[in-house]
């Protein structure tokens, strides 16, 4: 009994074609669910792997990098000798065994073959990102943010790595920085409601409350359901009535009453119990902003 | 309309074997091009380039959701007259002549190669093979100019145009297979010549043209006279 | 069909992929459609001026039918209306002459 392509689970597979399809999709649509992807490898798929014919190389990569993410070495080398065998001069291969030893916290011999991948070729996007998370798990905070600069001065249109650069200049309280990468990232995607709200975010840090009143109103816009940019609203209108001219003043006011009323109607809709709408109610009250009514 | 009774070994042997070639023949040149092409190795120059020119675009078109000051930022970085990225790498850049550089005549050459001698030599081999005798009636009438065109060696002047030749089959075979090709390959298949290929993927190898400062002036242009029209202008008077 | 987000007052939100996805059904059906017309013109006997006739009239049909299923949604999953009916006309031609071709000689001249 073989079972559609969206009927298919982890729980409802129990023969080995399901499991092959599944494992196949979660390659395909780059999905990473490690512990299930080992629970399968264990009971389904090992036993009888050459069944798999060509596909059992793309099986062993797969289900190496699951027992990396869930530390399971034994299976991770079995993965890899098999592999080795097979490929013995591939850099795929020895991008792999980098990442073995990464596992294994010995970044520094992980560095040493994934630069002798790189003098290979210079142009390899994977190992250079393999580096800096290596840089990364060892906390070297000034390397790791030097080497995605570097990283990013050759690929300048990949939104994971500005991303990460933003991350780490936020977690550095960098925000101007910060503010550089997610703007990057704006101009990628420019229709993506967290991006925005998240510039809001950081300009709201910066203290620049006009552009982030903007920002958030535009992430609203685009996804009337984004409750953060609903709060960011309504602090950044109240920040500035305070500290403005009467008729801005008045304008920033409707927004927040606005705003108010949106996020009462959210917490009405999740039903939320009585003693979150006091918590919240309180929080407002220290605000300044006017009372909600009881849900 | 002169009804002329056509063998049935022609119809065996030349009408669905022409068709079938055709076929058979469009589909080998995707995989050959798939093949082939898993052997290029991208320079890192131009890995850099071509994300630059992405970077730029995505600058010209999506510059109004960031505010003007980021904009401006970005504009001077690419095309100040100084320091600018795409001026600056105009002076190091040698022209990339197609004659002089080997890698970039091979791709040509093999583009050329993929694309065009199929179509000239199995045309050919047609005209030699299947010389001679009338293949088909296209169903619709032809004009008298198109006698020589279509029907090759057959010299009867009395003999209706609409009645082709093996050639003219193989061209109308052409034309038509295109579009199944996308049916039975998926799209991005290469042996459909009048599809441009698309170049959206960040990362990977783009093949860029020969002239690469070309491309950077051209982009440099474009992004001067961009202005900043900034969209989130008055965006919460929209509210409520 | 997956679609695009909706409109918003002076922009719209596309998703790329969605488009071109979209794009890529309407060709696949206009090719079908295009092929069973021109076999069915072949083994009819259907000559010259009827012929592409035919053509036009069931091209049109496809892209009626097609707009009839999406009702009101055209914005939805296509950048224009006109898009769902011209874009693939060209291309759609040829496909049917040759199948109109191909039937036509087995049908009738063999």
């Amino acid at each position: 009994m073989s079972l559609e392509d969206n009927q298919l689970t982890p729980e409802t597979v129990n023969n080995w074609d399901d499991a092959r399809k599944l494992l196949r999709n979660w390659r395909d649509g780059n999905i990473r669910m490690s512990k299930e992807t080992l629970d399968l490898w264990t009971s389904l798929i090992a036993p009888s792997i050459n069944k798999l014919g060509d596909e059992k190389w793309l099986v062993y990569e797969q289900v190496f990098l699951a027992a990396l993410d869930c530390h399971v070495l034994t299976i991770a080398a079995d993965c890899i000798a098999a592999l080795k065998s097979q490929f013995p001069d591939s850099s795929r291969v020895k991008k792999l065994f980098g990442m073995h030893y990464e596992a294994i916290q010995g970044y520094d011999k992980a560095i040493d073959i994934y630069e002798s991948i790189l003098s290979g070729d210079e142009t390899n996007a994977h190992v250079r990102k393999r580096i800096i998370s290596c840089l990364k798990s060892q906390n070297k905070v000034k390397e790791y943010v030097s080497e995605l600069n570097e990283y990013l001065k050759l690929f300048q249109a990949d939104h994971e790595a500005w991303l990460e650069l933003c991350d780490a200049y936020l977690n550095d309280m960098d925000f101007s920085k910060a503010a550089f990468c997610l703007e990057e990232l704006i101009l990628m995607y420019p229709h993506n409601h967290v991006y925005h709200q998240r510039y809001a975010d950081i300009k709201y840090t910066q203290g620049n409350y006009d552009l982030a009143k903007s920002y958030y109103s535009y992430s609203l816009k685009l996804n009337p359901n984004n409750v953060r940019s609903l709060y960011g609203l309504l602090l950044t209108t109240a920040n500035l009535k305070s500290s403005q001219k009467s008729k801005e003043g008045v304008d920033n006011a409707k927004l927040n009453a606005w705003a108010r009323e949106q996020l009462d109607s959210k917490y009405q809709t999740v039903k939320a119990d009585q003693n979150l709408m006091d918590s919240v109610n309180n929080l407002f009250q220290s605000l300044s902003i006017s009372k909600a009514e009881k849900a | 309309m002169a009804e002329l009774l056509l063998d049935s070994k022609i119809r065996f042997w030349v009408f669905l074997p022409l068709m079938a070639i055709t076929f058979l023949v469009g589909i080998i040149k995707h995989y050959l091009f798939i093949f082939m092409s898993n052997d290029k190795i991208v320079e890192k120059q131009q890995l850099t380039d071509s994300q630059a020119l992405l970077r730029s675009r995505l600058v010209r078109e999506n510059g109004k959701y960031i505010p003007k000051e980021s904009f401006m930022m970005r504009k001077n970085y690419f095309t100040n007259e100084e320091t600018g990225f795409f001026v600056k790498q105009k002076r190091q850049n040698t022209v990339k002549n197609p004659m002089s550089d080997p890698g970039a005549m091979t791709e040509m050459l093999k583009g050329n190669f993929l694309n065009m001698i199929p179509m000239v030599v199995i045309g050919g081999w047609i005209n030699w093979a299947y010389a001679g005798f009338l293949c088909t009636k296209v169903p619709f009438p032809l004009t008298f100019r198109f006698k020589p065109m279509l029907q090759k060696d057959v010299n009867l002047v009395s003999l209706d145009a609409s009645w082709v030749s093996s050639a003219s089959w193989y061209i109308i075979n052409l034309f038509g297979l295109r579009s199944m090709y996308n049916l039975v390959l998926g799209e991005n298949n290469a042996a459909d010549q009048t599809k441009a290929m698309q170049d959206q993927m960040s990362g990977a190898a783009l093949s860029m043209p020969d002239d690469i400062s070309k491309a950077f002036k051209a982009e440099n242009e474009s992004l001067t006279i961009t202005h900043h029209n900034w969209a989130l202008k008055g965006v919460e008077q929209t509210f409520n | 069909m997956p679609s695009n987000v909706s409109k918003k007052d002076d922009f719209i939100p596309l998703s790329e992929s969605a488009v071109r996805y979209n794009h890529f059904l309407l060709d696949y059906c206009q090719t079908s459609f295009s092929a069973l017309s021109g076999c069915t013109a072949g083994i009819l006997g259907l000559t010259g001026l009827y012929g592409f006739l035919f053509y036009f009239v069931v091209s049109i049909m496809t892209s009626l039918f097609m707009a009839i299923y999406l009702g009101n949604n055209t914005s939805k999953y296509f950048l224009s209306t006109q898009t769902l009916f011209t874009s693939t006309i060209w291309s759609g031609l040829q496909t049917y002459l040759l199948f109109w071709t191909f039937l036509y000689g087995m049908v009738h001249v063999y």
